[in-house]
């Protein structure tokens, strides 16, 4: 008797760590940086269609964005997360309000532009820096100098490109006085405002930057701990190492009589489990990161889980080098890309896997981005129909694949075998997401015979493989940095290092693209001084590019959040920065 | 028992050394880099970060740089975050110090004291309550256990916070990461302590009259430590270092999620540091344990 108490104890609790092995959250989000060093278990159930638990420090916001970031300096930071802390920080000329419309924060109006569109003259207000210091235009021309320096070493240094650089190599920016910034630029550039309120082109205290860093051998040193100078809405004055940042009110910053909110008060965490946790116990008012399996007890339930637009899009990506590929020609070996293409059926990827309402993709830029020139790029544009794609688009494929050399039998049962077989490889990162979407896809290539074995990397490896095109096929994403299409296109050229497709790189087989003309067409589009032309030739790239069939769109991206039923005004751009000096909370 | 512990630390510095030479050739072995990112590093940044941090150069010639560097106290800074390792190490070792080091404690004395109880109540309601707990908490992982005290104390008793950025509780991780090194010491202390009891001089002792306490803690536990201390030195340098799993889960910024962390982002001299840093700790636990047999058990001789 008392043996078989036993062991039905001890199957229970067996029971309970097999439960808690089993599922593993994590959405495919686009930023994998954060998901890194996170465990994956399952996380405590909550009531969701209950209001949960809110704490009563009406003068103290608890956020979860991520885990450590790797740098607070605006400059180095090339993470969403770090962006979210510099807007929230740091000033810039200009910043967004609550709906997402560009505002002047450190400029005194918009800027003055010239008639060529190249000149821009923005006058700046009396400001200071939190240690009281005055902040003038020197200081800009300062940092944004300190970005392109080669010994800075700022991912986004590229972004000063718009800029003509003078003969010394410094960017032809002067400042005639202490409050005018005078900025020439090589083309006109329809998203340049929106750059002046992006984090790279925050100011940094020259000072504090030199003081910390004389050797100039770490560029980022200044902002390393806490108590560093910055002039936003918000200084950092406590930080626990991979543990909680508290910020606070900064009395110098110049709309200091519009911050809300007196402190910030971060977790340091990338543990789906605890963040959820500690959102469900009152410990945490907002969250930007929920368990993959909870989302569909919570998606238009809990009036707490909201859903942010996003400008980004998923997808899966051809290596055109690959061997499979080659004795094809140009347009064989598109074909074959554009069948695999139609297999997929998006919705069901969206609906099951992504469950967060995300729109199915049938182009490269996403829906909602600015054509640059008063429009939506993505109007009217469609290189298939996205709710049709998959079982409903068998034939077509198949018709597809025919043209391109390969011949099927009927196997009876709605699904066919190919002939010659094609076999392959998709490579994806960890991430149940990341790997359910390839499952997802494996068994929409059964129905024309195409095996796929879906083979997962760890993220450093993932990444050098997918840059190397050492794969046949593998997922990718791009969020935008700014609303322009030319920043997703460009990662397709010759020389970028983000031209995972390997387009008119690495060592070509018979079937791969002419890119020439496409680089050419970036090159034209960077410098067109024609808007309504511009924007043509965009549309000509991204023609180009859907028709090498090497880019298959899946969906385009939305961010997921949840907020206290107390909190209100916190805002986000479709970038991902999110705005926390304005909130309230009663 | 000097000359002993002389030539012990100077093994421990061959062995450290040879450590840190496998470790580095296996890290700059495995593919990946250090500046790998999903929007790549422009080619002109990536070549001013590989100078800057020697990777440019042949990896032995690497190698004997670092060394060089290390012999002159410099540990380097992070090549993903650009902080410097020596003071990333230090503060993050005295979190998961002061974290497993009240875990380690009350993992011995509970440990002890339930495997002499044990030991003492041999078939009896006590002992066999104690090998049901000890047997769940040997079974159970430390993932599983801590998920499990979250959600018990934290969402549905309420009593401690999940995070708090003014005053973290450790009751909870120090639960989580005491459990199984204390089932463990219970066990072994109770085996050893049942074959202590038998032996001939603990009957003597309690024919001589001994009061029977004296017997259990003086004879018996005694002799029925040194199994005890073997396991209990590493154990130790171990649970110091941090658990990647407790920290994430109780939001612990220690040192165990940096092991991990550091090698997914091929962060190669954080690699090296934490590696080196648990190697000199392993050794000095080590000898720690020998020095402590020759207390415990003074037949023992070191020659």
């Amino acid at each position: 008797m008392k043996k078989k108490l036993l062991s039905a104890l001890l199957a229970a609790a067996m029971v309970v760590s097999l439960a808690a092995c089993g599922s593993a959250p994590a959405a495919p989000a686009p930023d994998e940086v954060a998901e890194q060093g996170a465990t994956e278990e399952a996380a405590p159930a909550a009531d969701a269609a209950e209001a949960t638990v809110t704490n009563a420090d009406t003068n103290i916001l608890r956020i979860n964005l991520a885990s450590e970031p790797d740098y607070l300096d605006p400059a180095l930071n090339s993470s969403v997360d770090g962006g979210c802390l510099a807007v929230n920080s740091f000033a810039g000329l200009y910043t967004y309000n609550e709906n997402g419309e560009l505002i002047p924060d450190l400029a005194d109006g918009m800027p003055e532009v010239s008639a060529d569109g190249t000149t821009y003259t923005v006058k700046m207000i009396d400001s200071v820096w939190s240690n009281g210091d005055p902040l003038t235009a020197q200081d800009f021309i300062y940092s944004w100098n300190r970005v392109i320096d080669e010994q800075t070493a700022a991912d986004y240094a590229y972004l000063f490109d718009v800029f003509v650089a003078k003969s010394d190599g410094t960017l032809a920016v002067e400042a005639p006085d202490d409050h005018t910034l005078v900025m020439q630029l090589q083309a006109p550039c329809p998203y340049f405002n929106d750059l002046l309120a992006f984090p790279t082109f925050f100011p940094v205290h020259q000072a504090s930057v030199e003081a910390a860093n004389p050797d100039g051998d770490v560029p980022g040193k200044w902002a390393q701990e806490a108590g560093f100078v910055c002039n936003g809405a918000y200084t950092l004055k406590e930080w626990n190492h991979d543990e909680s940042m508290v910020y606070v009110k900064n009395p110098n910053y110049h709309d200091a009589a519009n911050v809300t909110m007196d402190e910030l008060h971060f977790m340091l965490s990338a543990d789906d489990t605890a963040i959820y946790a500690a959102y469900n116990s009152g410990d945490v008012d907002y969250i930007d990161t929920v368990p993959n399996d909870e989302i569909a007890s919570l998606n238009g339930i809990n009036p707490e889980f909201g859903i942010l637009p996003q400008l980004g899009t998923y997808y899966v990506c051809f290596n055109v080098n690959d061997p499979m590929f080659d004795g094809k020609t140009e347009e064989e070996a598109a074909n074959m890309r554009k069948a695999m293409s139609y297999l997929i059926d998006r919705q069901f990827i969206v609906e099951n896997i992504g469950q967060t309402g995300q729109q199915a993709a049938d182009a490269f830029i996403p829906a909602g981005m600015s054509d640059g020139n008063g429009g939506e790029f993505k109007a009217g544009v469609s290189y298939y129909d996205a709710e049709k794609t998959g079982a409903d688009m068998v034939e077509d494929a198949k018709a597809l694949l025919e043209s391109a050399g390969y011949s099927f039998t009927d196997n009876g049962d709605g699904t066919y075998a190919i002939d010659p077989a094609i076999n392959m490889t998709y490579l994806t990162n960890d991430g149940t997401g990341h790997v359910k979407i390839a499952e997802s896809i494996q068994q929409d290539f059964g129905a024309l015979g195409i095996n796929i074995e879906i083979k997962t990397e760890d993220w450093n490896v993932f990444l050098e493989d997918r840059k190397n095109g050492n794969f046949t096929v593998a997922r990718e994403g791009w969020v935008a940095d700014y609303n322009d299409p030319i920043n997703m296109l460009e990662i397709f050229t010759s020389d970028s290092g983000n031209n995972d497709a390997q387009l008119g790189k690495g060592t070509p087989v018979s079937s791969s693209p002419k890119w020439d003309e496409y680089n050419n067409m970036i090159n034209e589009i960077r410098y067109d001084t024609d808007l309504a032309k511009r924007v043509e030739t965009m549309h000509k790239a991204e023609d180009m590019l859907m028709d090498t069939g090497a880019v298959i769109p899946i969906y385009y991206y939305n961010d997921v959040y949840m907020q206290k039923s107390n909190v209100s005004n916190i805002y986000a751009t479709v970038f991902g920065m999110k705005y926390f000096m304005h909130a309230t909370k009663n | 028992m000097a000359k002993y512990i002389i030539k012990r630390i100077l093994l421990a510095i061959v062995s450290i050394i040879i450590v840190s030479a496998i470790t580095f050739f296996v890290m700059n072995a495995i593919p990946g880099g250090p500046f790998n990112k999903e929007k790549a590093t422009s080619q002109q940044a990536q070549k001013v970060l590989e100078e800057r941090y020697n990777l440019d150069k042949p990896v032995p010639q690497q190698y004997i740089l670092y060394m060089n560097n290390l012999l002159h106290g410099d540990w380097g800074v992070s090549l993903h975050s650009g902080r410097d390792i020596w003071g990333e190490i230090s503060s993050r070792f005295s979190v998961s110090a002061r974290l497993g080091g009240m875990a380690a404690a009350v993992a011995i004395v509970v440990g002890l004291i339930l495997g002499a109880l044990a030991a003492l109540t041999r078939n009896r309601l006590p002992d066999r309550a104690i090998v049901f707990f000890t047997t769940l908490g040997t079974a159970m992982p430390s993932f599983v256990l801590a998920t499990l005290l979250l959600l018990v104390f934290c969402l549905k008793l309420k009593l401690v916070p999940v995070w708090s950025s003014s005053n973290p509780n450790y009751t909870l991780p120090i639960i989580a990461l005491s459990v199984y090194p204390m089932a463990y010491i219970t066990r072994l202390t109770k085996t050893s302590m049942l074959d202590a009891l038998n032996q001939d001089y603990v009957r003597t002792a309690k024919a001589k009259g001994v009061p029977a306490w004296k017997v259990i803690f003086k004879h018996a536990l005694r002799n029925a430590l040194i199994p005890v201390i073997t396991y209990v030195g590493p154990m130790v340098a171990y649970i110091l270092t941090g658990s990647m799993v407790v920290e994430n889960i109780f939001t612990i910024g220690g040192l165990g999620s940096s092991f991990v962390t550091s090698i997914t982002n091929r962060d190669y001299t954080m690699i090296m540091a934490t590696t080196i840093f648990l190697a000199f700790l392993m050794v000095i636990a080590n000898l720690l344990t020998d020095i402590a047999y020759k207390f415990v058990d003074p037949r023992i001789t070191f020659d």
